[in-house]
């Protein structure tokens, strides 16, 4: 049974469908990445999947169960796409990352060891254990998304969906974050990447799935980087790097 | 010692010992809802139910109701409608509290223009507040809603911080986003109306939000800013209230002064301290990216 089953879904932001009739399976344990260029609806897709923007048509289970009646939302870990970590009252590092376990948590129960374990767990593997309590908005940006990633984490989940994780993150973080997705897709968690990039994080996928116009228009083996972009040293030029969240440069989606 | 002798002279009479009473608790309770209110930018909320509460008021001369129960229907009421404005339909959070500021007063002068022989006078009261003439019971009503209200809040901490942080990931991660934006609408419509007519309108919403930006710019963590502005609220409170006595003025304008003094104080302050803490640093700066160009050698 796969850990998310997209049966033709199409998303339409007034009117305007943004994905049309797409399917997208991921099995356990299998890391899957969304590809597409800007605008081709791939954040979009993802929104769905996670229950941020409703389905015009088409179905989405998630591990077996229909999305409107799928409750276990603790077996997802979500890093949403590069906003900043912080917000308007200070938060640390370690406040942040506990968002990850209140899923896990009864309302109004203080929380318990496993609960601070894992919170102190995941600031590690991402290399902030010594910034846990450092407020997040003297963080840079590149450690601000690893607190983000941290905090999916902490959720231990069974699928873990990242909508543009490495934006903004060096080359060097890019490779340790590699390393902790592979770790856990080793334990046996399914990863779902939504990038429009090749960099160490792709390495590892087994499948990906590309959009264009709304529409799947491959679904199979990752692409590989040709010609100029496969040389190590070429550089990509992101008119959304430094934090716009804006799909594209002209402001759409 | 002339000074000490004068403040326990003050506190002698029991409407100044109800005064300082029913401040020092909405001092130390409306920032406790403020904190989620200024995280979730939504700092004016206090002040837009406040305007809100002035219908509930005039409902109340209207229908020889007391307004504090026909303030907090109203009041609740408005805080529903607006949640599911903003959740439910295309009008944004500022739109939805524009809404609130004119209808509100609208509502409040319209009503009472039907009552008048209830008078106008009252409503100004309201506004402003009357500490002095708050009775026992009101005192009472003040602190069992603020004590309710600061338990409320400081259980449910983590659960708040998060839909107030980050709405969506707390929608992703399954927690009741929903209900749970819909009780801090309602603890708010409640600690307004449950303090306006010993405090007035004017001070609770300044109460909601002072003290916490205040220390947000000295604090690390969401724990440490809530608790100190608790406390920033309870000091500025009852500073307020002890001045207004020696000077004879209202309470709630010397309250929110006070309030509004301290902080410009503290953001000249915080420019200096952020000044020299770029020199010393409290944590470890973040780790030097590496320099991905070659830097050409020295010939």
């Amino acid at each position: 049974m796969p850990v998310l089953n997209v049966r033709g879904a199409t998303v339409s932001y007034g009117g305007r469908a943004v994905v049309r009739g797409a399917d997208l399976a991921v099995e356990p344990g299998e890391a899957v990445a969304l590809m597409g260029a800007n605008g081709s609806g791939k954040s979009t897709l993802i929104k769905a999947v996670a229950g941020l923007v409703p389905l015009a048509g088409g179905t989405i289970e998630l591990f077996g169960t229909p999305q409107k009646r799928f409750r276990d939302w603790k077996r997802v870990g979500y890093v949403p796409q590069r906003t900043g970590a912080a917000s308007g009252v200070p938060s640390t590092a370690a406040e942040v990352v506990s968002q990850g376990r209140l899923a896990h948590r009864l309302l109004g129960m203080p929380p318990r060891r496993a609960d601070r374990d894992a919170v102190a767990r995941s600031l590690a593997e991402v290399g902030l254990a010594d910034h846990a309590h450092c407020s997040v908005d003297t963080l840079s940006g590149g450690q601000q998304q690893r607190v983000l990633i941290a905090r999916a984490l902490a959720t231990d989940p069974d699928l873990l969906i990242m909508d543009e994780p490495t934006v903004g993150v060096d080359a060097e973080t890019q490779t340790a974050l590699a390393t902790v997705i592979a770790d856990r897709i080793d334990a046996g968690c399914a990863v779902l990447l939504v990038t429009h990039e090749l960099g160490p994080l792709t390495d590892r996928l087994d499948r990906a799935v590309v959009l264009a116009d709304g529409r799947v228009v491959h679904d199979g083996a990752p692409p590989r980087p040709v010609g100029e972009h496969a040389d190590p040293a070429h550089e990509h030029a992101h008119p959304h790097a430094n934090g716009d969240t804006a799909d594209d440069f002209w402001g759409g989606r | 010692m002339n000074l000490d002798l004068s403040f326990t002279d003050y506190f002698q009479y029991e409407f100044m010992q109800r005064a300082l009473i029913s401040a020092l608790v909405v001092g130390l309770c409306a920032p406790a809802v403020g904190v989620f209110l200024v995280q979730k930018r939504l700092a004016l909320i206090g002040d837009g139910l406040g305007h809100i509460a002035l219908t509930g008021v005039a409902i109340g001369f209207l229908t020889g109701a007391a307004p504090m129960w026909t303030t907090l229907v109203v009041t609740v009421l408005a805080s529903i409608v607006m949640e599911l404005l903003r959740s439910h339909s295309k009008t944004s959070g500022d739109v939805a509290l524009a809404m609130m500021f004119y209808g509100g007063i609208a509502g409040g002068v319209y009503l009472t223009g039907i009552a008048s022989d209830k008078g106008v006078a009252n409503l100004q009261q309201y506004l402003f507040g009357s500490l002095l003439t708050a009775g026992w019971s009101e005192v009472w009503t003040i602190a069992v809603g603020g004590a309710a209200v600061a338990i409320l809040m400081l259980v449910l901490r983590p659960w708040l911080t998060a839909i107030c942080a980050d709405e969506q990931y707390a929608r992703v991660s399954g927690l009741p986003v929903g209900a749970l934006n819909l009780l801090l609408l309602i603890t708010t419509a409640v600690t307004v109306s449950v303090s306006m007519r010993a405090v007035g309108l004017l001070l609770v919403s300044a109460l909601l939000v002072i003290p916490v930006v205040t220390v947000q710019q000295f604090t690390r963590s969401f724990k440490t800013t809530m608790f100190t502005a608790m406390g920033a609220g309870l000091l500025i409170a009852g500073t307020g209230v002890v001045a207004s006595a020696a000077r004879d003025v209202p309470p709630g304008s010397t309250i929110v002064l006070i309030g509004v003094l301290v902080f410009v104080a503290t953001a000249a302050l915080a420019a200096v301290t952020r000044r020299v803490r770029r020199i010393r640093r409290g944590h470890l700066p973040p780790e030097g990216e590496p320099l991905e160009v070659e830097l050409p050698a020295k010939a």
